[in-house]
């Protein structure tokens, strides 16, 4: 599915309705440039997730916990270079516990990430505040979640 | 001998006092990331209502894995803790045997915990009275390597473990009439289980150290995974 997204705005209207539909055991990746916007889709999905605390990037804590609808984990994996790094985190309790996994920079660690998941990537474009969104599927829960993500 | 045996290994946050063959008490919650604030109050609470007190303990006996990256480092880690500062004995037992002890049957019995992307954490043991002799070493494989084993050895196994709810289906649809599944109170790990096999081996081999005892994630090398990623 392609979207096309006119500023902050509906940026967070798109990331928090997505945040409304999550359910435990979902994972999200999010792709994209540096200031594309993947930290301003992942605070509009935990508002979704009726998540309080102030989301912030974990550009060098890698993994935060919140707490929301359901837990949530933001993972940022820019820093790190291979998926033997993410073993020593655990990585696998996350992606398949009964929290939603958020991570950006996800194309990283492409050979770690569970088969069944929902990819954003994001594209700027020519003009400065808009954005295209293409959003991939992978495995049945994600097929419906993008279905019902059309509605 | 008085054992405390504990198991972090699954979802599962397990802890058993066992007095040689006989098992004083046992508490276990299937609850998901609670190891880490479960445990220690578990075992206090446990110990509080034996009346006991942690000096009077003679063995610590936990599971080393395979299993959860973050359960096993709790567990191991609250074990050896304990080692260190009560200076009493510790061995590590493997989750994998820890589950095949539920099973008291003829025949193989093969312990299967879920290791992700269609792969599982299994052994192929054969019981021997109250002895577990290990018929395949524990590995980390694919759902299907583990069926082509177990399709070329005909004898009736019984399968239990997580692994075995996960891949029922696979499994059911080939090899059908040669395995049994476990019940689902049987599927979990126990407590009481790691101090049995802990004490078992503590009165064979002695104490392990507790200074390098440390959980056993069997991974693949990371050869091994190179190699497939390039398949």
């Amino acid at each position: 599915m392609i979207i096309r997204i006119n500023g902050i705005d509906e940026t967070e209207k798109f990331g928090k309705s997505i945040g409304a539909l999550l359910e435990a055991g979902d994972v999200i990746c999010l792709n994209g440039d540096l200031g594309a916007g993947k930290t301003t889709i992942s605070k509009a999905i935990g508002v979704g997730l009726e998540v309080e605390d102030y989301i912030t990037s974990p550009t060098f804590t890698i993994i935060n916990e919140y707490k929301g609808r359901l837990p949530l984990y933001h993972f940022d994996v820019y820093r790190l270079e291979s998926g033997e790094e993410l073993f020593d985190l655990g990585v696998d309790d996350y992606f398949y516990g009964k929290g939603v996994c958020l991570v950006e920079w996800a194309e990283n660690i492409q050979e770690s990430l569970p088969k069944e998941r929902l990819e954003i990537w994001i594209f700027r474009t020519e003009e400065d505040k808009k954005r295209i969104l293409e959003i991939k599927a992978f495995g049945n829960r994600y097929i419906k979640l993008l279905e019902e993500l059309k509605k | 001998m008085k054992v405390l045996g504990l198991d972090t290994s699954t979802l599962m946050t397990t802890c058993a006092i066992m007095e040689d063959d006989l098992l004083l008490g046992e508490f276990s919650l299937n609850l998901d990331m609670s190891h880490s604030e479960a445990l220690v109050p578990m075992i206090k609470s446990l110990m509080d209502n034996l009346k006991l007190r942690m000096e009077e303990l003679d063995l610590i006996a936990v599971s080393t894995g395979p299993g959860s990256f973050t359960g096993l480092r709790i567990g191991v880690t609250t074990a050896k803790s304990f080692a260190h500062v009560l200076n009493k004995p510790i061995v590590g037992v493997s989750s994998l045997e820890v589950l095949a002890n539920n099973i008291f049957v003829d025949g193989i019995i093969v312990p299967m915990m879920d290791a992700r992307r269609d792969r599982v954490f299994t052994a192929i043991y054969r019981r021997k009275l109250n002895h577990l002799e290990e018929v395949l070493k524990p590995n980390a494989i694919e759902i299907t390597e583990l069926i082509s084993y177990l399709k070329e050895d005909a004898s009736e196994a019984t399968l239990v473990g997580d692994g075995s709810v996960v891949y029922r289906e696979e499994l059911t649809s080939s090899l059908n009439g040669s395995i049994r599944f476990s019940p689902g109170e049987l599927n979990l790990s126990r407590g009481s289980s790691v101090a049995k096999l802990g004490l078992i081996k503590y009165l064979k081999d002695g104490s392990d150290d507790f200074y390098t005892l440390a959980p056993d994630y069997l991974r693949d090398s990371q050869a091994e995974r190179n190699l497939k990623l390039k398949r």
